[in-house]
């Protein structure tokens, strides 16, 4: 039983990613520059004072900001991605072939995420660091926060696939993209943290699985606490199980009503 | 000899999708949708051979492409049963994957932007192929096929012919026992056409490996195939030998001819010559080669007028499935197998 395949999926959507390099950087310089102006933007809310909102200060709403953008923005297009190949077909290159299809798309994924993940953040981190200074971490749970983000990249990625495969029932792959991305804007916190909204919309979206892709990690990032972190790696396996099995499922049906046109 | 592929009575429905034209109709659609059912393939069985080569043709949209996809298991049959090297391709097509190889002249599996050795050596782990086992292969094929200063360049930059040649040796490095090859020379050149049926055959008789081709190019098929199965509208009208269809078919060809002065019509006083085109230049005649070969006609044209051009062609398939067809139906008592 070969797991190195999936390990071999990985690495050639590295070397595939460093092909398109330059789309890659301009992607994490243009993340970049929005982060810039969250950090002016923040320095106008937080005003001339040291203040503290809702227990953030504004170097750590920053990097929170930071950590978020990195996460979720790092699955590039996948949803669409999906929709791609089962519309024009090309799937039936990827069906045919002695592997688990979801999840060898899961490791080629993967390796591309990764290497978003680290470059947005790496350019986020230089820009608040740069004008904000650092954020008090201690690096001795950086390791821990690193396997929360892992996790959270995992779920983003099942709900993706599973939106993915949901393009072939509503065969349209942007407004489904559109809206996964507008309910992890707001309900996972990527835009703002919880603790800003209302109580009863921040406790509902606290238990909601788009939180555990923005909101959850970037939160441990900038205040870490072992409570926390435990009941975090706890819900995120949970919500990545409920989805594998959702995935699972529908992958099923859509494989076997699949038509494959032209060609 | 022992049957590697069988498939009975296998049928399979698309739903399309229907819409009204205009913004009308596109409204419309947002709250009902209304579905057309199309027989893509209806009720086909055959059988093949270990070692055979068969050529599947027919029309865009015959079913041919539709029947090589539910034989190596990636679309469902409505009804029906297939059973490739033993194994059911729907529920068992991971563990059929290992022992077949396919190519999709249309859908191409080599990365683009990266050389192919990047792929064949991803394949290589997908196959599970030991190391030195793929090693050995790999350097054989590369030798067969001639690919060896271009297997390091991005794909993207490769010829059609390089980039098929690729694809076949991607295809090929877990040695499948039964290769499918759904048009492989699409878009190609005569020569590039040519060396693909070269290797095809080769790979065929020297390695035994049994090859499912389909082809909407009647040439690839009589180069390659001893064994023919025509398909129409997802029937099957012809399922024999090559030399067959050569025989009762294609004894005919297409000339065209275009002059250097305005002529009303070809005449040369040839019995089994239908002029299929007139224009003041531009003639078109089809022969019966059994009757008159080639050369005669072509030189009695070359002799009695002033040709600026001269184009010989095979029929299309169209008019070789309408002439099955009117065979059928001139000869309704005879059996035809």
């Amino acid at each position: 039983m070969g797991l190195t395949k999936y390990w071999e999926s990985c690495k050639i959507s590295l070397y595939n990613s460093l092909v398109y390099k330059a789309d890659f950087i301009s992607n994490s310089l243009f993340i970049g520059l929005i982060i810039f102006i969250f950090v002016y933007l923040w320095k106008a809310v937080y005003g001339s004072g040291h203040g503290v909102i809702e227990g953030f200060t504004i170097s750590m709403m920053v990097w929170y900001f930071v950590m978020t953008e990195s996460i979720v923005t790092a699955p590039g297009r996948l949803i669409e991605e999906i929709g791609e190949d089962v519309q024009s077909g090309e799937i039936a290159t990827k069906l045919n072939k002695p592997y688990n299809s979801v999840l060898f798309k899961y490791a080629y994924n993967m390796g591309q995420t990764l290497l978003r993940f680290i470059l947005t953040f790496l350019v986020g981190g230089i820009i608040a660091f740069l004008f904000l200074g650092g954020v008090e971490i201690n690096w001795l749970t950086l390791p821990l926060v690193g396997i929360v983000i892992i996790l959270a990249l995992t779920l983003h990625f099942c709900m993706m696939m599973l939106l993915g495969i949901f393009t072939f029932w509503f065969e349209d792959a942007k407004a489904l993209n559109f809206l996964y991305n507008k309910i992890i804007f707001v309900f996972g916190g990527m835009l703002l943290p919880l603790e800003i909204f209302p109580q009863w919309l921040a406790k509902i979206s606290a238990v909601m699985p788009f939180s555990f892709v923005a909101y959850h990690p970037a939160r441990l990032f900038v205040i870490f606490n072992l409570n926390n972190f435990i009941r975090t790696i706890f819900l995120e396996l949970i919500w990545i199980a409920l989805f594998s099995g959702l995935i699972a499922i529908f992958y099923k049906s859509f494989i076997k009503k699949i038509s494959i046109n032209g060609g | 000899m022992a049957a590697i592929i069988k498939v009975e009575n296998i049928s399979k429905e698309f739903r399309i999708k229907e819409k009204e034209p205009g913004l009308k109709g596109s409204l419309k659609s947002l709250f009902t949708s209304k579905y057309k059912s199309i027989d893509a393939v209806d009720n086909i069985s055959f059988n093949v051979n270990k070692g055979e080569v068969v050529g599947f043709i027919g029309p865009n949209g015959a079913g041919k492409s539709t029947t090589i996809k539910m034989m190596t298991g990636i679309l469902f049959p409505s009804s029906g049963k297939i059973n490739v090297i033993n194994y059911d391709p729907q529920k068992e097509r991971k563990k059929l994957a290992f022992k077949v190889g396919t190519v999709f002249g249309q859908k191409p599996q080599l990365w683009y932007h990266l050389p192919a050795i990047d792929t064949f050596n991803l394949f290589a782990k997908i196959y599970e192929i030991p190391e030195k086992q793929y090693q050995q292969r790999l350097k054989e094929l590369i030798k067969t096929f001639e690919v060896e200063e271009v297997i390091n360049q991005p794909v993207r930059k490769l010829s059609l012919g390089q980039r098929m040649r690729c694809e076949m040796i991607a295809s090929l490095l877990h040695n499948p026992e039964v290769l499918f090859l759904d048009e492989p020379t699409i878009g190609m050149d005569i020569v590039a056409k040519k060396r693909i049926r070269e290797l095809i055959k080769n790979l065929n008789e020297n390695d035994g490996v049994t090859v499912i081709l389909t082809s909407h190019d009647l040439e690839d098929v009589e180069q390659v195939c001893k064994r023919l199965i025509i398909i129409n509208n997802g029937k099957i009208v012809y399922d024999g030998s090559t030399k067959g269809i050569r025989e009762k078919y294609l004894n005919f060809k297409i000339i065209q001819v275009i002059l250097n002065e305005k002529t009303e019509s070809l005449n040369l006083g040839l019995k089994n010559v239908k002029a299929v085109f007139k224009g003041k230049f531009r003639h078109v005649i089809e022969i019966d080669t059994s009757k008159h070969p080639i050369q005669e006609v072509v030189k009695k044209i070359v002799s009695k007028y002033n040709v600026e051009d001269i184009n010989i062609l095979d029929p299309p398939i169209e008019e070789i499935i309408s002439r099955i067809y009117q065979n059928k139906t001139d000869h309704k008592d005879q059996k035809w197998d």
